[in-house]
């Protein structure tokens, strides 16, 4: 599709983001943005305790404060509930309960019991302080790992706490494998929960009109619409009648793929009330009820041959689902045990992955919500290598499926193409220069320095071809002027999808990036779309705008050939002027759209009149592969447990870049919040059920300061979906967490240090060190 | 995340100021910075029907010379204005020193000298500076002026030996002269938290290398920053050269009552920590002491 004519395509270059004038000049419109006339605010009370029976809810008093409109509980409110599900599930899969607001028993701290609805959010709050609730304790399962032994119940309906199950073969099908394998190493690694913490909190503002039936909402969301279905399926209203509005969305990471039980609140109390309801989410409702990720363990496994080639690889897998995940895990969880052999040629294997409830805020999807395949596989391969008395990276490099490897399809099954895992960990262990970073630690640990390597490498399924994301609209309209506007239908949370759809779409249609606008996450206006997530924008919108902007090309050229009167094998078009091969007549688009709008008896015999046209991509391929080596190096400080990353490289497979800069803004982002997961991040409740990380003076995001400088490198092996292109919005954050894990426990290993639990805080590097050397703490 | 209602004072002098904490009683607070206050406001941690803003109180802003040679810092002067001040620098460097290791510019552009010690929070770094350097703080009230040295006035976890009715106007650094050596090292999580444990020393030697004067600070270790006065005791009219640091670090921070564990660290931990910051602290003030 690479136009003709000596310009070289916008894809490939370093194009300026179209969106950084004004998310850069605070001049972006966020959902908080959003007032409409009589505006009315909604504060929830939370539940302060972790599992409870609500025995009464008192309302009078605070419905008597000035500036009160109401105050809903569940009975207000739940009844109203027509279809609760969501597309990707599809509405007969079964589903984890997820009341809108708590009914007769609270079961995190955090849980949403009431709603106030007054004239500011500060007149809510005074509010929801006078809501009395009236509760009587019951203790909570707080843990999830010992929650499946537990005698209490997360939902009654759950006596087990298990949500569900799913796994591959029995796992004792490989019991012969492991009783004859001269190794077998096995490695349980804890992972801690993290949130995905945004910098915009979640938001909607929903606005009812009676008389035409008729919902506009406004929305931080990864796809509106899918809000707007969920909201027309939630309050049995005609899906047209709904219109979903984000501009700029402040990140979303997952998290904001779906409607939440807050936004059903406001979806559901915005139909009772006379004007527009606003809720936005604060820091500390945030991080205690906006969901967790991550939060899960395993006991993965792996027998070797005598030369250290994988035999047989398993995994035992045990999430944490929260009391009301979002969506229910027991469907896309499966990706965890389907994608543990990751990279490797591994002749058997199988999986079993459990999801259990717990008394704790609900699992959401998160950047790569799979990742701890990768956790449980990279950590257990270096444990190997120090089993087997290998060089980790030699432990890999016997194993590792390279591009000549391919196709091929992992033991659980996945089908693996276009990808080149050995090419980009050779790649990364060239930029760190391995062998010379392995003689300066042991020069360190001469002098009593700890410094590490650690290692990641991973595949990933992206632009996966479920119903619900296999297909992707888009709409082109050459305006009178010759201006370009595309729509397609966004759902951008920083992932520059604007300067990505400008970019293809100039390529496309052959006009200069500058004549080119999008218009984006407006239900009303842009075809029907799935939103971001899954790694799906790249490709999927490239698919659309080509097969849109290829109809207006030939409509372009055809008006252009016969204006120019040669045959339309002779025009060329490029950077929005059509010449005749030979020639020296110039027809800009601007003329070619004044034919077509206003001197339409000038078109070709035929030609339809505009210049419009709209394309539904459907991708015949059931995921796009990606893959990345993520390399660390760290110095750990024994004394007070500090790790101080030293340098980090990674070398990605996207296949071709549409733009560079926009590729490291993703590896960059990701990676930096697996590093926090790794070391910083911790979504933490005591013993009791009791959130401790309610603000981010608790909550430790990395910044600037704890992060090395982010080396990159490509491998470009092209896909076959549209372009070549492949997604990359998530595998930073999936390669990163476990370079850093093994990073710090290769610097630990001389003391015989092996990492069991995240994250790595300083204190638990010092407790593991102590651990180690026989310390006995108190 | 919105604070309860509360009314706005805005006094342009001291009078003025404590006279209206002084009518409010508890139900006022002094707002300086409002780097902790409006956080705690806004958590609903924390509501008082009356601020008392301090911003436009001229008197409380400047860092001057006086003529003992002290240095006296209004209240109201903010952190960055310590951070640039090149008077600091030569006759406080300790000061000087902890300044950049309070939480983000941003923070400092806002909070103040007299904030960060009436706030009292106990991993702060001023509270221990000024206890380090036996400063005196100056408050005032409808019924006088009084001075309060920094050993008597830090009580408790946040809280003070201030009076309802009385505000903290100023506090005055000593200035040491001689062969002398300062240092404060601190571990936090990351650049900018509050320490999981930090520590100050500052130490004089003589012309034959005995030390004559020595403080060590701590902070983050227990409800208030405290001086490990016992160690300090055991160093005085020694070679500083001969104490091990280490040692001198486990010695400080022995015995320390309600050592505070959470998310970040149990009690046993911070202490290990507190310990390694001392040691290190040590060995920079004796090398500055000796060598400049």
């Amino acid at each position: 599709m690479a136009p003709s004519g000596g310009h070289a395509p916008y894809a490939g270059t370093r194009t300026p983001r179209v969106e950084d004038l004004r998310l850069l000049t605070g001049t972006g419109t966020y959902v908080d943005d959003v007032v409409r006339p009589g505006m009315l605010h909604a504060h929830f009370v939370r539940s302060p305790l972790p599992r409870a029976r609500i025995l009464g809810i008192d309302t009078s008093e605070a419905l008597q404060l000035d500036g009160v409109h109401a105050v809903f509980v569940a009975e207000d409110l739940n009844p109203g509930v027509h279809e609760q599900w969501y597309t990707l599930d599809g509405r007969d899969a079964p589903d984890t309960p997820r009341p809108p607001l708590a009914e007769g028993e609270v079961r995190f701290a955090g849980d949403p019991v009431a709603m106030v609805v007054a004239v500011d959010r500060y007149v809510a709050e005074d509010a929801a302080e006078l809501v009395l609730v009236d509760y009587e304790p019951l203790p909570p399962v707080v843990d999830y790992a010992a929650a499946l032994g537990s005698l209490e119940s997360v939902h009654a309906a759950y006596p087990d706490n298990l949500a569900g199950q799913l796994g591959g073969r029995p796992m004792s099908d490989l019991d012969p494998v492991f009783a004859n394998a001269p190794h077998v190493v096995s490695q349980t690694i804890h992972q801690q929960a993290h949130g995905p913490v945004p910098m915009e909190t979640r938001g909607i503002v929903a606005e009812w009109t009676a008389a035409g039936g008729e919902m506009a909402i406004w929305a931080a969301t990864q796809s509106p619409h899918e809000v707007r279905a969920f909201c027309a399926r939630l309050l049995g209203i005609d899906e047209h009648r709904v219109r979903v509005v984000m501009r700029d969305t402040g990140g979303g990471f997952g998290q904001k793929v779906l409607p939440q039980r807050e936004d059903m609140c406001v979806l559901l109390a915005a139909t009772k009330l006379p004007a527009a309801l606003k809720w936005i989410e604060d820091r500390q409702e945030h991080l205690l009820a906006a969901g967790q990720a991550r939060h899960e363990h395993g006991e993965a496994r792996m027998a070797f041959d005598g030369d250290g080639r994988i035999l047989a690889a398993t995994l035992d897998h045990v999430q944490d689902a929260g009391a009301y995940p979002t969506p229910s895990p027991v469907q896309s969880g499966i990706a965890v045990g389907m994608l543990f052999p990751g990279p490797y040629r591994i002749p058997e294997g199988t999986f079993s992955s459990r999801f259990v409830f717990s008394n704790t805020s609900g699992r959401v999807a998160y950047r790569g919500p799979w990742q701890y395949e990768s956790m449980a596989r990279e950590v257990l391969l270096d444990t190997a290598a120090r089993q087997l008395g290998l060089d980790p990276v030699e432990l890999r490099r016997r194993n590792m499926l390279s591009a000549d490897d391919l196709p091929t399809a992992n033991c659980n099954g996945m089908p693996y193409d276009h990808m080149s895992p050995r090419e980009t960990f050779e790649q990364a262990l060239t930029m760190l220069d391995y062998d010379a970073f392995r003689k300066e630690q042991a020069r360190a640990r001469e002098t009593g320095r700890y410094l590490g390597v650690g290692t990641c490498t991973y595949v990933e399924p992206t632009a996966g071809a479920t119903p619900f994301h296999a297909t992707e609209g888009a709409t082109i309209r050459i305006e009178p002027s010759g201006k370009v506007n595309v729509y397609v239908a966004g759902g951008s949370c920083g992932n520059s999808l604007e300067t990505t759809v400008v970019q293809l779409t100039a390529d496309a249609l052959g006009v200069a990036v500058e004549d080119v606008s999008t218009v984006q996450g407006d239900t009303a206006v842009t075809p029907y779309g799935a939103g971001t997530g899954g790694s799906r924008s790249g490709s999927m919108t490239a698919g659309a705008i080509a097969k849109t902007a290829g109809v207006l090309r030939e409509r372009i050229l055809a008006i252009a050939a016969h204006r120019l009167e040669v045959p339309v094998e002779d025009v060329e078009f490029n950077r929005g002027r059509a010449t005749a091969k030979g020639g020296d007549a110039v027809l800009t688009l601007a003329e070619i759209a004044d034919l077509a709008y206003y001197q339409v008896h000038a078109l070709p015999p035929g030609a339809s009149a505009g210049l419009e046209a709209s394309g539904r991509y459907h991708t015949p391929h059931l995921m796009i592969w990606a893959n990345a080596t993520h390399v660390c190096t760290c110095e750990v400080d024994l004394v007070t447990g500090e790790v101080t990353l030293l340098r980090y490289i990674v070398s990605e497979d996207c296949g071709p870049m549409i733009n560079p800069s926009v590729v490291e803004g993703q590896i960059f982002g990701g990676t930096v919040q697996g590093i926090g997961g790794a070391l910083y991040e911790h979504l933490a409740y005591d013993d009791e059920g009791n959130p401790v990380a309610t603000t981010f003076m608790d909550y430790l995001l990395p910044t600037a300061t704890e992060v090395p400088v982010i080396e990159v490198g490509h491998v470009e092996t092209p896909s076959p979906g549209p372009g070549g292109y492949k997604g990359v919005g998530e595998g930073g954050a999936i390669g990163s967490a476990p370079a850093v894990v093994n990073a710090v426990a290769d610097a630990l290993a001389p003391l015989g240090v092996r990492v069991d639990r995240l994250p790595l805080t300083p204190a638990r590097i010092v407790q593991l060190v102590e651990q180690a050397q026989g310390v006995t703490a108190r | 995340m919105k604070p309860a209602a509360f009314t706005y004072h805005a006094p342009t002098s001291v009078g003025e100021a404590v006279g209206l904490l002084a009518e409010h009683g508890d139900e006022a607070k002094a707002l300086a910075g409002g780097q902790s206050l409006v956080p705690m406001l806004a958590l609903r941690l924390a509501a008082f029907g009356h601020l008392v803003d301090l911003r436009l109180v001229d008197a409380l802003q400047g860092i001057e010379r006086r003529e003992d040679g002290s240095v006296r810092i209004g209240a109201g002067t903010t952190q960055a204005t310590v951070q640039r001040s090149e008077e600091i620098r030569a006759a406080v460097p300790l000061l000087a020193r902890a300044t950049p290791l309070i939480g983000h510019f941003q923070i400092r552009s806002r909070g103040t000298v007299g904030g960060s010690l009436a706030h009292a929070d106990a991993a702060a770094e001023y509270p221990a500076v000024a206890l380090t350097l036996d400063a005196d703080l100056e408050a005032e009230s409808p019924r006088g002026r009084r001075t309060i040295p920094a050993a008597d006035f830090f009580t408790g976890v946040w809280s003070t030996a201030l009076a309802e009715d009385e505000l903290l106007t100023g506090v005055n650094f000593p200035v040491w002269g001689g062969r002398c050596g300062f240092a404060v090292e601190e571990f936090a999580r990351r650049s900018g938290d509050f320490a999981i444990a930090g520590a100050t020393v500052a130490l004089r030697v003589t012309a034959d290398g005995r030390l004559d004067r020595c403080a060590i600070g701590l902070f983050g270790l227990g409800p208030t920053a405290t001086r490990a006065l016992a160690t300090e005791t055991g160093l005085l009219g020694t070679d500083p050269t001969d104490a091990v640091p280490d040692d001198l670090g486990r010695a400080a921070t022995e015995n320390l009552a309600s050592v505070p564990s959470d998310l970040h660290g149990s009690a046993r931990y911070r202490t290990r920590v507190g310990a390694a910051m001392v040691a290190r602290a040590w060995r920079r003030a004796v090398q500055e002491a000796l060598h400049g």
